[in-house]
């Protein structure tokens, strides 16, 4: 055998490599080099570890409240916010209207509010006292002294917070409950955010109500038209539920006589709107944001597939 | 000039049963050559729309999966959550956006790099318009997630609203892709 005769098979071999590694998967677009894309993986979120609670033996402010109940008694008590919590929620940015359930919902008010609405309102194993229970907590609030947002009078240090939100020449700044009992007076909104972080820790389902320049608060009741009222009970449906307005700083005071600084009030009921009118934004407090749009549709596969 | 004195032709004896010989391999050779190719073709396109339709089904068989946990996660919203329960449902969403949006890229990748017949371009591009909806869909849920973890509620219901716009995108895209896989299949038959 000579040199003439390897020389072709050699060449037919080399024809064929190429034409294996080359020309075929070229034509089959299959690739040659180079990784494909990463498939991805699941990375389930981090925990958040849990807040630490305040100590009990801390500094505090303490602070007295005294308020009339449904049956006319006069009432006292003490409530004592830990100074790390209050410098907290002063520190903490105010947030976007629709998160304002989340100030009524503050974790570390919870004990403090659950604490002060048992001793406003006792629990009572007669179901025909839940009312007066409900009331109790309605007027607690409403007694609250009335204070602007923008009067440094309404803040204990006396100085507008670092995280008052400046809308033209007034301020807002809603309040957590504790900080409403700390500075012992709020406007609407922080008496709607109390009222409801008090009903909450209470077992009631409310809502906040935004009216154009004022807010209230909603609650769930079934049915309420009580034979006695002067007036027709405002009421919200909202998630298939039907929320009763209630005001929280309109108490109607008036002196006891000319020239008196003794006042007497007169709360208003479940209902009453006073002189509150329009249709409110309804912004619940427990607020999760969901996609109406989540179901993937199976597609069909070519035929002759795999 | 006299060409024929100057050039030499080689005379050719071919017989007729040569020429004929010749004429029958030069048709064979042709017959096989043409069946060959068209056998070549078909294999490739065969083999083409087998692989798409491969790279498809590991996409479904992900997004099924996917889309398991996802419901299961609507599904298990609490009634009367705590703010941390709100919180730690909407990471969850997040985290399962996140996944999405990573999955949905991949298969995209891999389905457009394909190189189909001519007549399931038309699937193969809806396909990939599918994907390129859900995709969107889950980065906007993501923001979402991030807006919320902000407390800008409001925002977080925006990128929600424009979420559901590009679920819609998507189910119409997937629609299409139905439609032209039909085309692509009856047309094959055809």
């Amino acid at each position: 055998m000579e040199w003439k005769d390897i020389i072709p098979v050699l060449a037919g071999g080399l024809v064929i490599l190429v034409v294996a590694l080359v020309v075929k998967p070229a034509l089959l677009a299959e690739p040659v080099t180079g990784p494909g894309p990463t498939k991805p993986v699941y990375v389930p979120p981090t925990p958040v570890p849990a807040a630490t609670p305040f100590p009990e033996d801390g500094p505090a402010y303490t602070r007295n409240f005294r308020w009339t109940a449904i049956d006319g008694g006069v009432h006292t008590t003490e409530v004592r916010v830990p100074e790390a919590l209050f410098s907290k929620h002063r520190e903490t940015p105010r947030f976007d209207l629709l998160a304002w359930g989340r100030y009524a919902l503050a974790e570390e008010d919870r004990p403090i509010l659950k604490d002060l609405a048992c001793r406003i309102a006792p629990p009572t194993g007669n179901p025909e006292a839940e009312y007066f229970r409900l009331m109790n907590v309605i007027f607690f609030v409403q007694q609250i002294p009335y204070a602007c947002d923008d009067s440094t009078d309404s803040y204990t240090e006396g100085v507008l917070p670092r995280y008052a939100l400046h809308r033209g020449a007034e301020a807002e700044y809603p309040r957590y409950p504790t900080e409403m009992l700390v500075d012992g007076r709020g406007d609407c909104e922080d008496s709607a955010i109390l009222m409801a972080g008090l009903l909450d820790a209470l077992g009631y389902d409310t809502v906040l109500l935004k009216y154009p320049g004022h807010m209230v608060l909603g609650i769930q009741m079934d049915e309420f038209n009580p034979y006695y009222a002067k007036y027709t009970p405002k009421y919200f449906d909202y998630g298939g539920k039907r929320y009763y307005h209630v005001e929280g700083t309109d108490f109607a005071w008036v002196n006891v006589s000319p020239g008196s600084t003794a006042r007497l009030g007169k709360p208003l009921p479940i209902g009453d709107t006073g002189s509150t009118t329009g249709t409110p934004e309804i912004i619940p407090l427990r607020y999760i944001p969901a996609p109406a749009e989540y179901r993937i549709r199976p597609a069909r596969l070519p035929a002759g597939g795999a | 000039m006299n060409l024929k004195k100057h050039l030499k032709l080689p005379k050719i004896n071919v017989d007729r049963r040569d020429a004929l010989v010749a004429v029958l391999a030069a048709a064979a050779v042709i017959s096989i050559a043409f069946c060959g190719w068209t056998l070549f073709v078909d294999y490739t396109e065969t083999s083409r729309v087998a692989e798409f339709s491969r790279h498809v089904a590991a996409s479904e068989a992900d997004l099924f999966l996917l889309s398991g946990d996802i419901s299961s996660h609507m599904r298990s919203r609490p009634g009367r959550p705590s703010i941390a329960e709100c919180d730690a449902w909407m990471r969850e969403l997040g985290a399962l956006a996140d996944y999405g949006r990573g999955l949905t890229s991949y298969h995209r990748q891999i389905i457009a790099a394909d190189v189909v017949p001519e007549a399931y371009t038309g699937a193969q591009s809806a396909y990939t318009r599918a994907l390129d909806n859900l995709n969107r869909a889950f980065s906007l849920w993501s923001s979402a997630a991030g807006a919320y973890d902000t407390k800008a509620y409001s925002a977080a219901n925006n990128n929600l609203a424009g979420a559901d716009r590009a679920w819609k995108d998507y189910i119409t895209a997937i629609s299409d892709y139905d439609r032209e896989l039909r085309r692509a299949e009856e047309g094959g038959e055809g």
